[in-house]
């Protein structure tokens, strides 16, 4: 059989015009404009934590939180598929029956633990679960100092997270770096969206980010 | 093995006469030029290096053996976290093999989905590659520009799974979101933008001088060599050997898809970067016809023991929610058999061989990873070349410690 698709890579063999270019030194003109020029481009860094934070996309997947319906009342009926189908054994859950009208069914969760440290945040437990009652939000500053800080309880869970679950994420933020008793803290603000990104603007849009630059100098003039 | 050592020491003796007293150098696991946790005793004579041995096992964290104790469908994250730079490929391997032993086809648009990502993940996976061996060889600046577009490729993988290296995407039957628009659209404006910076990668070292004389002629291995090495991938193709799994034995739609397969003459450091940026746009161009070619239709099987229903029919159907919590609760029978498949990982051939006897977890699963066998080149490639050229040909293997200690 004929292997048509095969190509060899071009090596460069050395000629007269590749000492002439060596000793014009041309290899490192070139490189060095390059990275000069794009001293003058659009900067792509993002100011975290100090000015600007990230907002990951809709589907991603941080840290656990727990929902309840429209009336308040928790989702979790503590029938534990969440605990059976995680690969790595990180969730405890504790059923206890509760008619208060807690919870959706008289069934609910005493205990509902999961060790972020151990956890892979593959979200299985999130597709396991029959009402939709946990999900992984999109906190993912979950440095801490102490590894017991790692677990949470269901009452941290409960808390709504500070994304919510339909806001469309993708964007870079204005933030504002906080320090207080319970460690540093990043607060976004959800509704002023920050300047830097590292995406390339698409071409479409003409006259209006003519003098923005796309981070790309060969189309900058 | 000391004897072996000594073997080569003395062959080496005879070649130079050199008359400094050996020393062994431990490279690594700490040293900023090792990858992730690279254990390298080097003898020395003098600046040369008589023989290198790898000493593996730093990472060592039983995957084979985990894989005993899961459901098939629980296994999939862990596979992240073999070649955690490309774990989509991982996956995809993975997910290959089981659906092999089960005899199982997936939908098309699942077909397409799957090697859409993990062709992202190979350009990925190479732009590491670049940027650290440029790092390692004291080129700052491509480190920068490679993870640049990485960062774009990192975010297209949030957008379709929600991570962003430990992604878990694909799952028995199929894959387990569906590409939306947003992605698709942004997939395509990063494929008609990378190729002007593979250029720019490629203005600022290919033609350095620097950049040659320490890649070229270094770490050289001949066709023969790399076959009785076992290597496979980039590293293989470097030395001449037209040997590409997507093309020698199709998988999924790569026999319907055009590209061509790179392959270097000489088999130096410099082959392999070459071979890797050509790669890079073989892949660009993969990337751009499975976009075009994107048929539409379900991205999974339609076996709900398999895969379980969407969430809503769970809560009306009663036979639905059965599924699901036999699924949940159970996992699945595969039948019993047994199946090895490779597949062309963006370190080289990435094989899952799975035994099942007939139960929800297999009973013995192997994998082979591609970087445990090119790593055993290691003493073949730097036996005779300077200390300082072993930086370059470890970072021209491109190992990645996670699926070599496994
Ligand atoms: S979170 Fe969901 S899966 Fe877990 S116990 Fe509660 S209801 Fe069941
Ligand atoms: S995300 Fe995965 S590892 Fe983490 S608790 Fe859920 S199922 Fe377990």
């Amino acid at each position: 059989m004929k292997k048509d698709y095969i190509k060899v890579v071009e090596r460069d063999t050395p000629g007269v015009v590749d000492i002439i270019k060596k000793t014009l030194f041309v290899d490192f003109i070139k490189g060095m404009s390059l990275t000069i020029r794009y001293n003058f481009t659009r900067t792509i860094s993002m100011q975290y934590p100090d000015k600007e934070k990230w907002i990951p996309y809709q589907r991603f997947r941080g840290a656990h939180t727990l929902n309840r319906d429209e009336q308040g009342r928790e989702l979790c009926v503590a029938c534990e598929l969440c605990v059976k189908v995680c690969p790595t054994d990180c969730i405890t859950v504790v059923p206890m029956e509760d008619d208060t009208g807690r919870g959706i069914a008289d069934r609910v969760a005493k205990v509902w633990r999961v060790d972020l440290a151990r956890c892979f945040f593959c979200g299985y437990c999130e597709d396991a679960c029959p009402t939709t009652a946990v999900r992984l939000g999109r906190d993912y500053e979950l440095a801490c100092i102490k590894l017991e800080d790692s677990v949470r309880n269901k009452e941290q869970l409960l808390k709504p997270q500070q994304i919510p679950e339909n806001f469309k994420g993708g964007m870079v933020v204005k933030a504002r770096y906080e320090r207080n008793k319970s460690g540093p803290k990043v607060k976004g603000n959800l509704f002023e969206k920050s300047d830097s990104y590292w995406w390339p603007i698409p071409k479409k849009c003409d006259d209006k980010c003519d003098n923005n630059g796309d981070g790309n100098p060969d189309k900058d003039k | 093995m000391i004897d072996d050592k000594k073997n080569i020491r003395d062959e080496f003796d005879d070649e130079e006469a050199v008359s400094t007293k050996e020393m062994t150098l431990s490279f690594g696991p700490q040293h900023p030029s090792a990858h992730g946790v690279l254990h390298l005793l080097l003898g020395l004579q003098g600046e040369k290096v008589t023989w290198a041995d790898p000493d593996i096992g730093y990472l060592h964290r039983g995957t084979e053996k985990i894989a005993e104790n899961l459901l098939y469908h629980q296994f999939v994250p862990y596979t992240d976290r073999l070649d955690y730079m490309s774990s989509m490929s991982n996956n995809l391997g993975y997910v290959l093999a089981v659906e092999k032993v089960m005899d199982l086809e997936v939908p098309e648009r699942a077909q397409y989905l799957r090697v859409l990502c993990a062709e992202l993940s190979r350009l990925a996976g190479h732009l590491v590659c670049i940027g650290a061996w440029g790092v390692d060889l004291g080129a700052m600046t491509v480190l920068l520009y490679a993870f640049r577009e990485r960062e774009m490729i990192m975010d297209l993988f949030e957008m379709i799974c929600g991570a962003r290296m430990t992604l878990s995407y694909m799952r028995i039957g199929g894959v387990r979101w569906d590409a939306n628009e947003e992605f698709l659209t942004k997939c395509k404006e990063l494929m008609e933008y990378m190729p002007e910076r593979i250029d720019e990668y490629e203005r600022l070292i290919t033609g350095n001088r620097v950049w040659i004389k320490r890649n070229k002629n270094v770490g050289i291995v001949s066709a023969n060599d790399a076959i009785d090495l076992g290597l496979t991938g980039p590293n293989l193709r470097a030395s001449g050997v037209p040997w590409d799994i997507r093309k020698d034995e199709p998988y999924l739609i790569y026999d319907k898809l055009d590209f061509e397969v790179p392959v270097g003459s000489v088999g130096d450091c410099f082959d392999r970067y070459l071979v890797r940026i050509a790669e890079m746009r073989q892949t660009i161009r993969i990337i751009s016809q499975c976009l075009e070619k994107l048929p539409e239709g379900p991205v999974v099987v339609d076996m709900p023991e398999i895969v379980p229903p969407p969430k809503d029919e769970v809560y009306n159907n009663m036979e639905e929610l059965i599924h699901h919590f036999k699924y949940v609760s159970h996992g699945f029978k595969v039948s019993e058999g047994e199946a090895y498949h490779a597949i062309e990982a963006p370190k080289g051939e990435l094989g899952f061989y799975i035994k099942s006897n007939g139960g929800e977890k297999p009973e013995r699963l192997k994998i082979r990873s591609p970087t445990f066998v090119n790593l055993q080149s290691t003493h073949h490639l730097a036996k005779g070349e300077y200390m300082a050229d072993v930086v370059a040909i470890i970072s021209s293997l491109d190992p990645v410690f996670g699926e070599c200690d496994k």
